[in-house]
């Protein structure tokens, strides 16, 4: 665009039936003037003014309806030859009351999403409750766990089939990792262990079921006494609804790596690079 | 043979004092008994099961004064640093002092360690060589190193300083220099490293925050000065230590504007927390407003805040500030204020909600409170007599039978 | 070890109850006596209350000293097995699916527990079971699979002609074999056995029946192993076929919270925001 092009616009600005703006205009002052000639990009009068026009105009919320009828026009106007500008929808959203939104599963005003705040505690009469979505959180046998990165003495460490375990003997009870544990999943045995004999299990492991001493934490070792003898471990024996499934992640044909390939899976916090070996799948 | 000699009569002289100063022990001795029966029942008899943990909420008290007392460890570095970097003439008196308390925290900090611990007479498993060490891996491994240093560096500077001062002879300015600057270094490293205990765990969002080493040094600086001023205020009064008024001033200014940065620190963390107000922030709003119902924790972080943002405005006021009967109290006041801030509001609402979105609550037993107010008075008289010693040797009522004159002059530091 | 007079009693009556209401849609087997609460509970439920009940046998691992199963106190569910294989059969021929899902893990020995035994209409005349009354004389075989309203097995299927399953595209003699009534029935008119009802319904649920036998839809006890020897449990272990539609699973009753933390009264505190009926559970 020539300079002689763009001083002849400038002149052309202020048209007989925009008297308050020209007024305005002139308060402006020529710094304005500048600014509103550089957004001019039609060559004739008419475009320049609705330009000049929309430039000025308030926001849309603010607005009567006849002036959104007005913004709208101009939108069209502005639009010609270059959008399909023309197909716009001439009408306005007035306030019916209504309240749209797209609505996939659950209610927007109840806790529908994963939000872990929410009952521990609960007895029901019977289950499953309609509505409620169970989300059992357990050790995650993190790849990367921030209870072994943060203890003192190297009690808890991952052994080579990637279970997080504990040396009870070796622990301090220091509690650094009961912090670090962003699942919650490990406990400190306050007192003395006191379960009766008969009730336990006489078949342990000195990294799993054996009774712990007081003093020290402890956690979820995915049975180790049972699951490195080839048995399931108990909580996936236990579940009436068989939703739990345990297996070896480096066997593409075990149970684990098939829900891996066949189902929808998420991890828990994947968030924090925790990378857990404990898979939550939706069927 | 000077060192026994030393020792000897430095022990001699710390116990032996006006009827007051007995009665001062006495009452700290007469704590020390539920806290002996508190210690059997927890260390030995039944274990933490005595205690008001959960595990809920499996870092509480203990835990907490840990925390406050490395900043007040670490605080000395308020006298050190002007006096050795900045020749700032009248703090000289004043740095022994300092460094006895940071001799004095660190080892309470200890003690509270202990009691902390689910199994303290397994501590030797951190001993390099017979046991393993976690670093640098373990955030609480560098701590123990950092805190284990400091106590040996303040340990060596101080009594290095009050045994060259006891013989008479001159300070070898090589080593002691040396030893001076690294523990100006290390001194803000504990509390730094303290903060990183618990900021660099995502699992509990009310920590996870980058200022929280700068907001631990700030209220470390006010909180411990406020002990220093407090301790000086009594020694003028009590003994013939000359502390001159340049001295105390200096350190009222320097709690002053530590507090102020605290107090904005705080409210930056508040702010960032608060206004997006996401689940991320439920543990602050339970220490702020109470989750659930729950709400043990609300009354004393507001008491804490109100405390400091009194304090701050207080002390805003030179008249205050220069007034000595005032000024003690202020202190006081604000040290407890800045105890409450760290010893509870801190630690246990980074406990609530638990990871899970659990809510319980905390509450110490009296086993538990009986042990801290114990451990408490343990560090106490610890603190009397390192100051009292150092006192008697600066005044040189402490002083070798072949006390050297030459060097007498320029003795001290 | 002696047993009481009350606890023989106390057995033999469960016994007797749970022949009685081993099968079909009875509500459930009555729960263990409060007053015995410190015993062991022997009689317990696998996976749907009263319909897969199991008794409890001490001592079946000698070794350890372990009984068969230990069940739940508070709901007499089954939560740990001594010995996971106990009083179990072979599955038998185990459907090959051969495509790119080979499932190596099906291939080891898979045992069940016989479903034929738990039905209670099939167990009420033990040697020609359903067929003493469906013999085509006593009741008629019907002519075909129009559906009708039934006088009989109320309790299994309530209004037969809305049964709930299938949304109203079959009926029962889709499942069950017209002329021999102690047997299913597949597509193709062979017979399929009450203990194998996984092949009468993969013949229409196919996906679920690929996961099933991949081993990751429903249960499985014992071995996770590839070569290990597993229990499976069939589809009517857990699903009742007859009421599928409305309830997958037939609830039952949740074990007892955890012990809530010291100093903690109630669960009530974590009921969500002004909600009546509190909703997540974890």
């Amino acid at each position: 665009m020539s300079e002689e092009k763009k001083e002849s616009e400038r002149q052309s600005l202020p048209s007989e039936d925009d008297k308050t703006r020209r007024d305005f205009l002139q308060d402006m002052g020529a710094a304005a003037l500048l600014g509103a000639a550089a957004l001019m990009t039609g060559s004739d009068e008419a475009q320049a003014k609705t330009t000049w026009a929309e430039w000025f105009q308030k926001n849309y919320r603010l607005m009567t309806d006849e002036e959104k009828k007005e913004a709208i026009v101009r939108v069209i106007e502005m639009e010609k030859g270059k959008f399909m500008a023309e197909n716009m929808d001439k009408g306005y959203p007035n306030s019916t009351g209504e309240s749209y939104g797209i609505q996939v599963g659950g209610n927007a005003y109840n806790l529908a999403g994963v939000t872990l705040e929410g009952q521990h505690y609960y007895e029901a009469e019977s289950v499953p409750r309609k509505d409620a979505f169970y989300f059992p959180i357990q050790c995650q046998q993190c790849e990367k766990p921030p209870c072994v990165k943060v203890c003192p003495v190297r009690a808890t460490y991952r052994d080579p089939d990637g279970i997080v375990v504990i040396d009870y003997n070796w622990c301090i009870g220091c509690r650094m990792c009961m912090a670090a544990c962003p699942y919650w999943a490990r406990r400190f045995n306050w007192g003395d262990p006191n379960l009766p004999k008969e009730e336990m299990n006489p078949k342990t492991h000195y990294l799993g079921n054996r009774p712990r001493m007081r003093g020290m934490v402890e956690k979820c070792t995915f049975c180790v006494q049972r699951t490195r003898h080839g048995r399931y471990p108990a909580c996936v024996e236990v579940c009436p609804a068989g939703v739990r499934k345990f297996g070896n992640l480096l066997d593409p044909e075990s149970e684990i790596r098939k829900i891996l390939e066949r189902k929808r899976v998420f991890r828990l916090k994947a968030d924090l690079n925790t990378f857990p070996k404990f898979f939550y799948f939706i069927d | 043979m000077s060192i026994i000699r030393f020792a000897i009569d430095f022990v001699k002289y710390v116990l032996t004092g006006g009827i007051r100063y007995y009665v001062w022990l006495g009452i700290l001795g007469i704590l020390i008994v539920p806290w002996a029966y508190g210690a059997y029942q927890q260390l030995i008899a039944h274990g933490m099961i005595v205690a008001g943990f959960t595990d809920q909420i499996s870092w509480a008290i203990y835990e907490g004064n840990f925390i406050f007392l490395v900043g007040v460890a670490a605080a000395a570095v308020t006298v050190v640093f002007p006096y050795y970097v900045y020749k700032y003439k009248p703090l000289k008196d004043v740095v022994l002092i300092g460094e006895m308390l940071a001799i004095t925290a660190v080892i309470m900090v200890i003690i509270f360690i202990v009691f902390h611990m689910g199994r303290p007479d397994r501590a030797w498993h951190m001993i390099p060589v017979i046991g393993i060490f976690n670093w640098p891996n373990s955030m609480l491994a560098w701590d123990v190193l950092v805190i284990y240093g400091y106590l040996f560096l303040n340990f060596v500077c101080g009594f290095y300083n009050m045994h060259q001062t006891y013989t008479g002879r001159p300070i070898n300015e090589m080593f002691y220099k040396t030893f001076i600057y690294i523990a100006i270094m290390w001194a803000p490293s504990i509390h730094i490293v303290t903060a990183f205990l618990l900021n660099t765990m995502p699992a509990r969002p009310m920590w996870f925050h980058s200022i929280m080493p700068i907001k631990f040094l700030s209220t470390a600086f006010a909180a411990g000065p406020a002990l220093i001023i407090a301790t000086l205020l009594i020694i003028r009064k009590r003994t013939d230590l000359k502390i001159p008024d340049e001295a105390i001033n200096f350190l009222s200014q320097v709690m002053l504007w530590c507090l102020g940065i605290a107090i904005i620190l705080t409210f930056s963390e508040v702010v960032t927390e608060l206004y997006p107000s996401t689940e991320h922030a439920d543990q602050l709003k339970y220490a702020l407003f109470g989750l659930h119902g729950m709400t043990k924790i609300v009354p004393w972080l507001w008491a804490s805040w109100i405390i400091m943002i009194c304090s701050f405005l207080l002390l805003l006021i030179p008249g205050i500030r220069k007034n000595y009967n005032i000024l003690p109290v202020i202190c006081v006041v604000m040290f407890i204020g800045i105890w409450i801030e760290k010893g509870i509001a801190l630690v246990i609402p980074g406990m609530v909600p638990s990871p899970i979105g659990e809510i319980a609550e905390y509450s110490p037993t009296w086993i538990e409170i009986f042990i801290t107010i114990g451990n408490w008075a343990i560090g106490l008289a610890i603190f009397t007599f390192l100051v009292k010693g150092a006192i008697g040797v600066m005044t040189g009522e402490v002083r070798h039978p072949n006390f050297d004159n030459r060097n007498a002059s320029q003795g001290g530091h | 070890m002696f047993l009481n007079r009350n606890i023989i009693g106390i057995i033999t009556t469960f016994l007797i109850i749970a022949a009685l209401h081993g099968c079909g849609d009875t509500k459930s087997v009555p729960k263990a006596k409060e007053a015995e609460a410190a015993a062991p509970v022997t009689d317990c439920f696998e996976s749907r209350e009263g319909y897969t009940s199991v008794q409890r046998v001490e001592n079946v691992v000698p070794e350890y000293g372990y009984p068969n199963v230990k069940c739940s106190q508070a709901t007499t569910g089954v939560l740990w097995w001594g010995d996971p294989f106990y009083d179990t059969v072979p599955m038998g021929d185990m459907p090959i699916v051969d495509d790119e899902t080979r499932g190596d893990y099906a291939i080891a020995e898979a045992v069940v527990k016989p479903r034929e035994s738990k039905l209670m209409y099939f167990n009420m005349e033990p040697t020609k079971h359903c067929a003493f009354c469906h013999n085509g004389k006593m009741v008629p075989f019907p002519k075909d699979k129009k559906p009708r309203l039934l006088a009989a097995h109320q309790d299994i299927v309530g209004n037969s002609l809305q049964l709930m399953h299938g949304r109203a595209a079959f009926w029962c003699l889709d499942c069950h074999n017209a002329t021999n009534r102690n047997r299913l029935i597949d597509h193709k008119g062979n017979d399929i056995s009450f203990n194998q009802p996984q092949k009468l319904c993969g013949k229409c649920h196919g996906e679920v029946y690929i996961d099933w036998r991949l081993g990751i839809h429903g249960k499985r006890i014992g071995s996770w192993t590839k070569e290990g020897k597993k229990r499976w449990w069939v589809c009517t272990e857990c699903h009742n076929p007859h009421t599928v539609q409305i309830l997958r699973y037939n609830p039952i009753k949740p074990e007892p919270p955890p012990i809530l933390p010291k100093g903690t009264k109630n669960g009530d505190h974590e009921i969500t925001k002004g909600k009546e009926t509190p909703l997540a559970g974890h």
